[in-house]
């Protein structure tokens, strides 16, 4: 860790180990064959206030910074990435409400999300990064807004119950909206059956001629891009403390499993191509934590920190594909069994190399801003 | 109040514990103790007991030198504060040199109530105790580390202390002759606060370990479901009954009940195996009693083997699992 | 009804491999972290339970060194309204008698007081004398090695005490003092909220003018016993045999042992 922790940060982050050692990761194995939380798990994730963790404290929730809520995301993702993903979703979503809302609607949502789910959507069917491809749009009548379309790929879609979503207002704008499950005209829709992260839902809605006013516009006309790509930014902070997280994880498999399991009369440990082994996992968790923490660092300071989070995302997502393949070697026959929790961690990472973002993306992304240091 | 040598201060009171008409082990293992360090003292059993019960005649055997009892049925259901008051009475009237109890529930709670009537000191969980003259050298260990002290109460009487069960052993003697006093005359400050209004027997698991003839140890090596229901079979099977190192109580099957060791309970079985237990001395404090122990620890170095009597040095889920076939 | 519930805590040692001071022969309490003494975190929740349910404040009480404050943070994180520290070099060197006496003390000084807690035992020194002392010394009832609290109404509750062979349903009237056992409840995890908004809230630390005392009956001249010798124990190391190479052969010679010693 390459963060000196303050005392409430580290009280924080003394409930979240313990909170998850003991309560998300008995059940690591059960939410991915499960493809879902148990209720008694997020009723008690619910009750125990992890959702209001980046809501200002006036509206009822803790007001903790983007260092915490890091380590919070990292601590957890070391025991389960699933819900760690859910809580990422969910606090990219409301830190776009917080940062762009009007007052009017930041009374009435910011409230609520303490205790309901927030989804962010964007991508449709017909593409996710080429947001000005899309249909999805807001036509306005008199005093309202008219939403329809149909958003797919959402993180959380299905278990969110309130979603800010990009539509286009016009040919050249695309502009954000916030809508509430209850609204007329808004329906859930199919559920994605993804190979890993399998405990978080993903999922589409659908929105029907859906009626706002002109308070649940988040920022102004023409300001969805800008909120998007904010969006990733703030989202890949945590990604890549998901990413060091499994790493983490797959690290203390490996080293229970080898400091066991013998060959020849000696744990495994003892061996050159394990320690090697050991090595890439350590120094991948390692790395993606520094990228992270420094991201996380600069958005505190309120310095730009599209770039490293960027980076992180983009080298945590590899890093922690690869450590995972590793630890899964090391595991051997084992390591390939339904019944050792390696396998999913590997299908966990995988999901990282696409969600808040292709790799590809990241990479037309980081060069752009590299390039413009320059100049 | 200095200590001097004086005619007075020459009793050392063992405050019995019974329950369901049974004396309990702790307060015979007390007495003998206590009879095996009392140079000129006198050892006194204090019990207190409804009008029929007779439970004196369990304590003959034990040889105490004298029985104080107070017979009454107000004593039933006795709250605490009513037990440490009589006993502050009899204090004061008899002047003993020490007090001791069994450190038990109720050993404690009411031990720790009379040393605040008392203004006296009283050292909790003593592993051995003897006497310089009149004063009571207590000894425990301290705090983890291979640390033993000596405590002792050097300016106020009574001395009191707690043993917790099985830390001594019980000697039954013939041929002692015990005197029975029966106070009749005490004064029963009933406080209208307080009622105890049901009693349950229970059979707790925490009875079952200190009491065993045979005990499976568990520790940070047979951690994991899998390995924990193995371990029960294998003590099903030897007829043995199971207690857990400190760091196993965390898990959802256990609790500090079955904690073997300087913050649980001793044991004294005839049979005792460890099943990748260290052997850290707050744990083999409370087995030091066992007859016979056997280790099973991958680590050839661990202190468990300093004080086993057999060992395997390998993993100890494998050799459950072989042991299990054998005894099928 | 309004309650105002003291819940007496303590800060535990992370580890158990603690020192002793070679010339004072106390613990040394370092700066090594600490954790609250889990049996107070029962007491606590119990307390917090009393609160969500009647107009009840909770205010935390420790008698230790500065760096119990983090334990007492810990505890308003939990949802404790207040806290007080009592800390001076003068408490120090204290016996279960001098502590019990110091707490007695304050709880006075706090005044209007219905009910103490404490946990059974602290994990470290594992004594569970200072609930009782406290009790004796304020003249309360007290109910020790509770598992369960049944019913409550504005000046009694009832409760169950569970010991080794039987429970006791007991019913005592306030003001009384409680000592807790694990089976009670399980501590809540304090939500991020609450761990924010703790540090709101106010502990005050008091000294031994805070309040009154005999200051003969504090620290270590207020402490009956004394610890006049530590030394380590000479092991006695026993001769080991060894059952064998592998697992089957191994559990075949015990068997065989058993066996023969007539243990099976």
């Amino acid at each position: 860790m390459s963060v000196t922790l303050k005392e409430h940060q580290q009280m924080l982050h003394q409930m979240v180990v313990e909170f998850s050692r003991k309560e998300i990761k008995p059940l690591d194995m059960l939410i991915d064959k499960q493809k879902g939380y148990p209720k008694a798990l997020w009723d008690k994730i619910v009750e125990t206030g992890f959702l209001g963790l980046i809501v200002p404290k006036s509206f009822g929730g803790a007001d903790f910074d983007p260092i915490a809520e890091a380590q919070t995301i990292f601590d957890i993702a070391s025991n389960n990435a699933s819900v760690a993903f859910t809580l990422e979703g969910h606090y990219k979503t409301v830190d776009q409400l917080k940062k762009y809302g009007k007052e009017t609607l930041k009374n009435k949502y910011l409230p609520q999300a303490n205790k309901r789910i927030f989804g962010f959507g964007s991508t449709e069917p017909q593409g996710g990064s080429n947001v000005m491809g899309h249909t999805a749009s807001a036509v306005k009548e008199g005093d309202y807004w008219i939403l329809n379309g149909n958003k797919t790929m959402i993180t959380n879609g299905g278990l969110a119950e309130v979603y800010l979503v990009l539509l286009k207002t016009s040919e050249n704008e695309l502009t954000c909206f916030l809508v509430d499950k209850d609204m007329p005209g808004f329906k859930y829709g199919k559920q994605e059956d993804f190979f890993g992260m399998r405990g978080t839902p993903v999922g589409e809605i659908f929105l029907e001629n859906v009626k706002v006013t002109d308070d649940y516009m988040v920022g102004k006309i023409g300001d969805g891009i800008r909120i998007g790509d904010n969006a990733h930014y703030d989202a890949r902070i945590n990604m890549g403390a998901i990413a060091a997280g499994i790493c983490q994880h797959a690290l203390d498999i490996v080293l229970d499993y080898a400091t066991e399991r013998k060959a020849l009369n000696k744990p495994i440990i003892d061996l050159f191509s394990i320690q090697n082994k050991i090595t890439e996992i350590a120094i991948a968790k390692e790395t993606t934590q520094l990228l992270y923490e420094e991201a996380a660092k600069l958005k505190s300071q309120d310095k730009p920190y599209d770039k490293v989070s960027t980076m992180a995302k983009s080298y945590g997502s590899r890093a922690a594909f690869s450590a995972c393949d590793h630890a899964l070697q090391v595991l051997g026959g084992y390591g390939y069994s339904n019944e050792y929790p390696v396998e999913h961690l590997l299908r966990d990472a995988r999901a990282l190399q696409i969600a808040e973002g292709s790799l590809e993306k990241m990479v037309i992304e980081i060069s752009k801003s590299v390039q413009s240091e320059r100049v | 109040m200095k200590k001097v040598d004086c005619m007075t201060h020459k009793n050392i009171w063992i405050v019995a514990e019974h329950h369901q008409d049974i004396i309990q082990p702790v307060t015979k293992q007390l007495i003998t103790k206590a009879n095996q360090i009392k140079d000129d003292k006198k050892v006194t059993v204090i019990l207190f007991q409804t009008k029929e019960q007779k439970l004196e005649q369990q304590l003959l055997n034990y040889g105490p030198d004298e029985i104080i009892t107070v017979c009454d049925d107000r004593l039933k259901e006795a709250p605490d504060s009513l037990i440490a008051d009589l006993l502050s009475q009899l204090n004061h009237k008899f002047q003993p040199n020490s007090i001791l109890f069994g450190a038990t529930v109720i050993g404690r709670s009411i031990s720790a109530r009379l040393q605040a009537k008392l203004l006296t000191g009283l050292t909790a969980d003593c592993l051995d105790l003897k006497f310089e003259e009149n004063l009571l050298i207590q000894i425990k260990p301290s705090y983890g580390d291979n640390i033993m002290c000596e405590i002792v109460c050097p300016n106020n009487y009574p001395q009191m202390a707690t043993v917790r069960p099985n830390v001594f052993m019980a000697t039954e003697i013939q041929n002692k002759e015990t005197k029975v006093v029966i106070m009749n005359d005490m004064n029963f400050k009933e406080d209208k606060r307080i009622t105890v209004y049901e009693e349950i027997p229970l059979l707790s698991k925490s009875d079952s370990i200190a009491n065993a003839d045979r005990v499976i140890a568990l520790g940070r090596g047979m951690s994991g479901e899998e390995h924990i229901n193995k371990a029960s079979r294998l003590a099903t099977k030897l007829g043995a009954k199971i207690g857990v190192t400190r760091p196993l109580t965390d898990l959802p099957s256990f609790s500090v009940d079955d904690q073997i060791g300087q913050s649980g309970s001793s044991i004294a079985p005839k049979l005792l195996i460890t099943l990748g237990v260290h052997g850290a001395v707050q744990f083999t404090t409370g087995i030091t009693k066992s007859k016979y122990i056997v280790a099973i620890n991958n680590n050839p170095k661990a202190p468990i083997f300093d004080i086993a009597d057999y060992g395997f040095v390998g993993d100890a889920k494998s050799f459950v699992e072989a042991l299990l076939k054998l005894i099928q | 009804m309004s309650l105002h519930i003291v819940v007496c805590v303590k800060q535990v040692p992370v580890s158990n491999n603690l020192k002793i001071d070679p010339i004072t022969k106390n613990m040394m309490r370092s700066s090594e972290p600490g954790i609250m003494n889990p049996f107070d975190q029962n007491a606590l929740e119990a307390a917090l339970k009393l609160k969500e349910r009647f107009d009840a404040k909770v205010t935390l009480l420790s008698m230790g060194p500065k760096n119990f404050e983090i334990t007492l943070r810990q505890g308003l994180a939990m949802g404790a309204d207040d806290a007080i520290l009592l800390s001076s070099r003068g408490f120090g060197g204290a016996d279960t008698l001098a502590t019990g006496y110091v707490l007695s003390q304050a709880i006075k000084a706090i005044q209007n007081v219905n009910l103490v807690f404490f946990g059974r035992q602290s994990i470290d020194a594992d004594t569970g004398q200072v609930g009782p002392i406290v009790a004796e010394l304020l003249g309360w009832p007290q109910v020790t090695y509770i598992s369960q609290i049944n019913s409550i109404d504005e000046k009694s509750i009832e409760a169950v005490r569970l010991m080794e062979h039987m429970q006791q349903s007991i019913k005592v009237k306030l003001p009384a003092v409680f000592t807790v056992r694990s089976e009670l409840n399980v501590p809540r995890y304090p939500s991020p909220r609450s761990i924010m908004l703790s540090y709101q809230k106010e502990i005050k630390v008091w000294d031994e003018h805070s309040f009154e005392l005999d200051l003969n009956r504090i620290g270590i001249q207020g402490s009956p016993t004394v610890v006049r010798k530590v030394w380590n124990p000479t092991k006695v190391d026993k001769e080991t045999e060894l059952l064998g190479e592998d697992p089957e052969s191994a559990a075949r010679k015990l068997l065989q042992v058993l066996r023969a010693r007539d243990i099976i």
